[in-house]
């Protein structure tokens, strides 16, 4: 594929079905169930199947890994990636904070 | 192949119990998981720990690893015949220890770095999908603001039709939207590692890094610029030129400007992918000259006798408490 320009997804409305989630993150049908009613992945629940958007697949990936790499079931999962969230948003607020401190 | 000590990675003795190494896997991996460290090296760090983790936590491989025998870190070795007529699949060739434990057969899997998490056992005959691949590149906010196209080669690991592991090197070019902002990932659907016995490809996708700019800074697609006044602009306001990231902006400033206000110049931040763009705004910041001449001297103290201001009033008196 040398040479072969790539063009992206176009994010904005980008979305992922729950099987295709599934295979790319490695996590369980039953996981991702309760990490929707955890209310951590958000889901179009109207449409005919479960979709996601395609921001989802790096949360669930995330999860995958501080699952296997911790050992944590479903309640941690959802535990970590909602201070991982939160401390996302901070962060974002002090580059903000930060921007407008003179140098 | 080169030795790794998979107990010192772990900072165990040789005869640590599983227990012992399961608590080590877990001090190290809380203090290095790429999910929870943010310094540099954490990662690599953290993919030698897994590494050592799936094999000393697994009764079988930690034996076919005792029976390697000890090595420096680092040293040329080749496991005995024995050794490798039981694990390996025959022929000597440059592997590497993580990908001899690999397809020794065990199982087990999961793990940072091998993506998916999938068991990739070989001779799979169920259809197992390609890898998730990330790569990151780093532009310049005049880049991220018009789009561009950024290079990349990477490695990915490919299952080869004897089950052997191999690094397959990958390069290409990724067209990269205008209005991306830092964190942002970029996902090329199927362009990752190449699925195994029929299984889908994996997907690429690409880190948005955005470089420090000399003026700006981007905060999502708003960009922050720090704007220096003299005292006399503060005061009596004045009519500035303000740079963006295409050309200059005429600002007028009204007279009592204040240090930390901001100036809010309305669609002169980072475009959005469509259409509209975030704002740009300027951090006042009123400055003196380091050295000033007798007759601005004269002029401060003059400005001084004739004002009444009492910045400090607040402070003055017994406090509350």
């Amino acid at each position: 594929m040398a040479d072969d320009l790539l063009i992206p997804d176009d994010d904005e409305a980008c979305t992922v079905a729950l099987e295709e989630l599934l295979a790319a993150s490695g996590l369980g049908h039953e996981e991702v169930i309760e990490l929707v009613q955890f209310g951590v992945f958000h889901c179009a629940q109207h449409a005919p199947v479960w979709t996601f958007h395609v921001h989802t697949v790096r949360l669930a990936r995330r999860a995958a890994r501080l699952r296997d790499d911790f050992g944590l079931n479903v309640s941690g999962m959802a535990l970590a990636l909602t201070y991982l969230e939160r401390i996302e948003a901070l962060e974002g607020r002090l580059r903000e904070l930060e921007s407008q401190l003179p140098r | 192949m080169k030795f790794k000590d998979y107990y010192a990675t772990l900072e165990v003795e040789r005869e640590a119990s599983a227990e012992e190494i399961k608590k080590a896997y877990r001090k190290l991996a809380r203090k290095y998981h790429p999910d929870v460290a943010k310094e540099a090296g954490a990662e690599d760090k953290f993919k030698e720990i897994s590494e050592a983790y799936q094999t000393l936590s697994d009764p079988e491989k930690r034996q076919a690893y005792d029976d390697l025998g000890r090595h420096g870190p680092g040293e040329e070795f080749h496991p005995s015949p024995e050794w490798d007529s039981r694990f390996s699949r025959g022929g000597q060739q440059e592997v590497d220890l993580a990908d001899l434990f690999e397809r020794m057969g065990f199982g087990g899997g999961g793990g940072f770095g091998g993506g998916t998490g999938d068991p990739r056992r070989p001779g799979a005959d169920f259809p197992i999908r390609g890898q998730d691949v990330e790569v990151a590149t780093e532009l310049t906010l005049e880049q991220a603001a018009r789009g561009t196209e950024v290079s990349f080669s990477l490695s990915v690991p490919a299952l080869r039709a004897d089950g052997r592991v191999e690094k397959q090197s990958r390069s290409g070019r990724i067209r990269v939207p205008r209005g991306v902002v830092e964190g942002e990932r970029l996902r090329v659907p199927g362009k990752g590692g190449d699925g195994i016995a029929g299984g889908p490809p994996g997907d690429l996708y690409l880190e948005i890094r955005l470089a420090p700019h000399s003026r700006f800074k981007a905060v999502g697609h708003d960009l922050y610029l720090e704007l220096p006044i003299a005292p006399w602009e503060a005061a009596l306001g004045a009519e500035i030129t303000v740079p963006s990231l295409d050309g200059t902006v005429a600002v007028s400033l009204k007279p009592g400007m204040r240090s930390g206000q901001k100036l809010r110049l309305a669609g002169k931040g980072l475009p959005h992918r469509r259409e509209g763009a975030g704002d740009l705004y300027g951090v006042i910041q009123i400055v003196l000259p380091e050295k000033i001449g007798e007759r601005e001297q004269a002029l401060y103290r003059e400005l001084a006798e004739a004002s009444a201001f009492h910045p400090r009033l607040h402070l003055e008196g017994p406090t509350d408490g």
